[in-house]
């Protein structure tokens, strides 16, 4: 007798950066499909949401993921782009959730990761595909490293497989 | 997994084994990327010898690699079977046509348990 299998749905998760944007294709907490950075030159949204287009015509996700801005100290230009994405998003019909950076520093709390580096360390154990581009430890006096924003993409994808979403794109406006 | 699958995951098995899609056109004996750049976009679908290649290459299954292709052709398959034993079914069953029948209900309510 054959059971029926678990339907989790394509998740992609977006998180910009001063130099273009990170982003983690998931279909389960355990299967990356996709990861990388897309660069584009600062002050560029067009071009960026032109390759965030892309990606979603590409993988046709179901949901996106991105960080929730509100009451973050993300930059102006950040927080314009993130709201960007989430009306293209809306437009191709994907579900959209956001999540604060508490929410995922609580998540990740249950797997003992606190800080930034230790959260890309636990998801490089999740994803182990993502060892390899696992950023060394920045000190204060460093910048930080081109990769981490797949590793912010991929923390926002886990966070919302391991938890309910807190706010949907009917809420959002 | 998701509910469709991608039309295959070549891009995933490459990244996963760190290879370029240079890398890959050498191994496969070709001299620029193009190509595998195409099927990764799912512009085009390799030839059958260029799949069983590629699943040489990166050690998994042509099932496994060509997951979303291979879900449309089971789809496309069951529904051919399921007019075959409609056109079996109306007739009087001997040995031969009972095999063929029992074969058609496996085909049929087969499901994809390999990807």
């Amino acid at each position: 007798m054959k059971s029926k299998k678990p339907n989790p749905k394509r998740v992609l998760a977006i998180d910009p950066t001063s130099r273009g944007f990170g982003y983690v294709v998931l279909e389960s907490p355990a299967t990356l499909v996709d990861w990388g950075v897309k660069a584009t030159r600062p002050k560029e949204e067009t071009r960026a949401l032109a390759k965030v287009l892309e990606l979603i015509r590409h993988y046709r996700p179901e949901i996106i993921v991105l960080e929730d801005h509100r009451g973050s100290r993300r930059c102006a230009r950040i927080q314009t782009l993130l709201d960007k994405v989430w009306r293209l998003a809306a437009t191709e019909g994907l579900k959209c959730h956001h999540f604060q950076t508490s929410r995922i520093k609580q998540v990740f709390r249950t797997f003992g990761a606190n800080t930034k580096h230790e959260i890309a360390h636990a998801v490089a154990q999740q994803l182990p595909e993502l060892a390899p581009r696992l950023p060394r430890y920045r000190k204060a006096w460093m910048s930080e490293e081109y990769g981490m924003a797949i590793f912010d993409a991929a923390a926002l994808a886990l966070t919302y497989c391991y938890s309910k979403p807190v706010r949907s794109h009917s809420t959002l406006n | 997994m998701a509910s469709h699958k991608l039309p295959n995951y070549l891009r995933v098995y490459r990244k996963r084994l760190g290879l370029s899609q240079n890398d890959v056109a050498f191994l496969l004996g070709w001299r620029n990327a193009s190509q595998p750049s195409r099927y990764e976009h799912f512009s085009r679908i390799p030839t059958l010898r260029t799949a069983m290649a590629l699943s040489v290459i990166f050690q998994a299954s042509v099932h496994e690699l060509f997951a979303g292709e291979y879900q449309k052709l089971e789809s496309a398959v069951r529904r051919q079977a399921e007019r075959l034993e409609a056109r079996f079914t109306t007739e009087n069953p001997d040995q031969a046509t009972s095999r063929k029948l029992a074969l058609l209900k496996t085909i049929i309510s087969s499901e994809d348990n390999r990807i």
